[in-house]
């Protein structure tokens, strides 16, 4: 083997080979890892809505509830939105499995009437539920709107999206 | 059906801001392409949809998407059996030790930082149903690709394909994408068979019949194309339609094996006979309605599931610049330091490793595929698109920095190369 090729094959193994063992290495430690229990997708929501008080500020929100909820997770930092609601979604949290999401001043509420929406997952079975309410800050003639939503299975996807 | 008028305005506005924002940035020494996407994401919600929701809402409502996205992939689909064509295997054998090293070490350096940085990135940006195995592959995949034809372009535009470096370049970036390729295909077949009834075996074993029949038996046959073209000097309507619905069809076996349409459009081009003048004639017949009009809704598509308020906070920035450091170190830093160790001069070598950090289109299709396999999450996708526009658009005011013309030309070759490949400047369909 002539000096040239045999300092291709040293730079070969340490740039090369070196670094794959590396990679085999980072993809068995990394199985241990766990990541935030996954929500992300279309849920159905049951509420129940006859029980809401009948102000405006309610009723918006029990339309709201009458629709399905949309999730977009990335990590523990959700984008929520309900299919009847705005275009532009709400920045939420998981925390473990808590859901936390301020859906801002909806309409029909007053300005520092802040809307949040708290759930927590059950995602020991399939498909995934979640349990939680609507409330209104500083309204104490409302009470918080109890929902529960169904996890919808996802469409696969085909040759494209 | 789609609504006809919405789909129309569509078009008419992606074009026209396409057009525009690549001139602008020609005006400014970039790639005509990197002002392409570009203006894509300025048609998505993090610039349109941010001024003018309305507007916004009203251009692409989300019952349009669908049509939007069809029209898009068909175009991606023509482009990467143009990729694929412009591959030439024998490149890579011409340039010796250099380029083998070169090339290995630009798909493996930022592949194994990747898969550190997935460490990091899995329990913060993505969920339990995604492993981290297929997680850690897909950021390494990701940011291993180069954008072959943008960097036949911006070689072009520098006057370097026959250059030393930038044979050397070409060649490396052919071997990146194929083995960039291979790696994607495994890990769709990996997070596809988690949710089939098939088994991953199954799928596996199809693909290597079907690559085996394809290069040893299908390859063969194709050479009367260019039996064709060298006899009559041209290739009949009837045999380029052939060509596409070899193609389509390519296309179509591999979304049925369960990978991905891209990957038949890409390996039949790859296996396309590979002389000069035809592989030109192929791509100028092809190149014109793709480029002009295709691929800008490509990028359309790909900006409006691009949300850059998405990466929000102080945090998500640091991850963000995160992945643009470890792809820029490991591309860059790696493609220079295994160039430079081949004997190549340290500023050629800095010079090829800014090449190779050109990632453009090829890394918008890759991440585009993630997203939709649910490998990565949207922000994750932002992130990582804002790395390939970044990354993309320092390519030339870096190269120009460290490798001014002169000094190129040289180390330029008097061999005569394949022209290069695909053409994504102008819609005249000249040469690239």
């Amino acid at each position: 083997m002539s000096s040239t090729n045999r300092r291709f094959v040293v730079a070969y193994i340490l740039l090369v080979g070196l670094p794959l063992a590396g990679l085999a290495g980072v993809l068995k430690n990394g199985r241990h890892l766990t990541a935030p229990i996954s929500i992300d997708g279309t849920w159905k929501v049951e509420a129940n809505a006859a029980s809401a008080p009948s102000d405006a500020c309610a009723k918006t929100i029990s339309s709201l509830l009458a629709s399905n909820l949309v999730i977009s997770q990335s990590g523990k930092t959700l984008a929520v939105n309900f299919t009847s609601g705005t275009k532009t979604p709400f920045a939420g949290s998981l925390n473990g499995r808590e859901i936390s999401a301020p859906l801002g001043a909806a309409s029909g509420c007053t300005d520092d009437q802040e809307v949040t929406l708290t759930a927590s997952v059950n995602p020991d079975i399939e498909p995934k539920s979640l349990t939680g309410n609507v409330s209104v800050a500083t309204c104490a003639s409302c009470a918080p709107m109890a929902f529960r939503a169904v996890r919808q299975p996802k469409a696969q996807s085909g040759g494209g999206h | 059906m789609p609504n006809l008028f919405i789909l129309t305005l569509q078009l008419a506005v992606v074009l026209a801001v396409c057009r525009v924002t690549g001139w602008l940035f020609q005006r400014i020494g970039q790639p005509k392409v990197v002002g392409e996407m570009f203006a894509g994401i300025a048609l998505g919600p993090s610039l349109l949809g941010w001024i003018a929701p309305h507007a916004s809402a009203y251009l692409f409502p989300a019952s349009s998407l669908g049509f939007l996205n069809a029209l898009s992939q068909v175009g991606v689909v023509v482009f990467m059996f143009l990729v694929g064509l412009g591959i030439n295997p024998r490149e890579l054998k011409k340039e010796g030790h250099a380029a083998v090293l070169t090339s290995h070490v630009s798909i493996t350096a930022p592949f194994v930082l990747a898969a550190f940085l997935a460490l990091y990135l899995y329990p913060r940006l993505s969920d339990d149903s995604v492993h981290f195995t297929s997680f850690a592959l897909f950021m390494g995949a990701a940011m291993s690709i180069t954008a072959f034809p943008v960097l036949a372009r911006i070689l072009d535009e520098r006057d370097m394909l026959r250059s030393r470096l930038g044979t050397v370049a070409i060649a490396c970036a052919a071997v990146d994408d194929v083995t960039g390729w291979c790696i994607l295909a495994y890990i769709v077949v990996l997070i596809r068979s988690a949710h089939s009834t098939h088994s991953i075996w199954l799928t596996i074993g199809g693909i290597i019949v079907f690559g085996l029949a394809m290069i040893h038996g299908v390859r063969r046959l194709l050479r009367g194309f260019e039996r064709v073209y060298r006899t009559k000097g041209a290739i009949s309507e009837n045999l380029m339609a052939l060509m596409l619905l070899l193609v389509l069809a390519s296309s179509l076996f591999t979304e049925y094996l369960g990978i991905h349409l891209l990957f038949g459009a890409f390996l039949m081009g790859a296996i396309m006979p590979k002389e000069a003048k035809f592989v030109r004639y192929v791509l100028d017949r092809f190149e014109t309605i793709t480029v002009t009009l295709l691929l800008p809704l490509f990028f359309a598509f790909t900006g409006l599931r691009t949300n850059i308020a998405a990466v929000k906070g102080p945090e998500m920035w640091m991850y963000c610049g995160l992945i643009i450091l470890v792809a820029t170190m490991g591309k860059l830093g790696g493609s220079t330091l295994a160039a430079w160790l081949s004997g190549m001069p340290l500023r050629e070598a800095a010079g090829l490793g800014t090449l190779m950090n050109t990632r453009g289109l090829m890394e918008l299709v890759i991440l585009n595929i993630g997203l939709d396999i649910g490998v990565i999450s949207p922000a994750l996708f932002s992130m990582m698109v804002m790395m390939a526009l970044f990354t993309t658009f320092m390519t030339t005011p870096v190269l120009s920095l460290i490798c001014p013309k002169e000094m190129l030309q040289a180390g330029k070759v008097e061999a005569e190369r394949v022209p290069p490949t695909v053409n994504l400047r102008e819609g005249e369909g000249a040469a690239a």
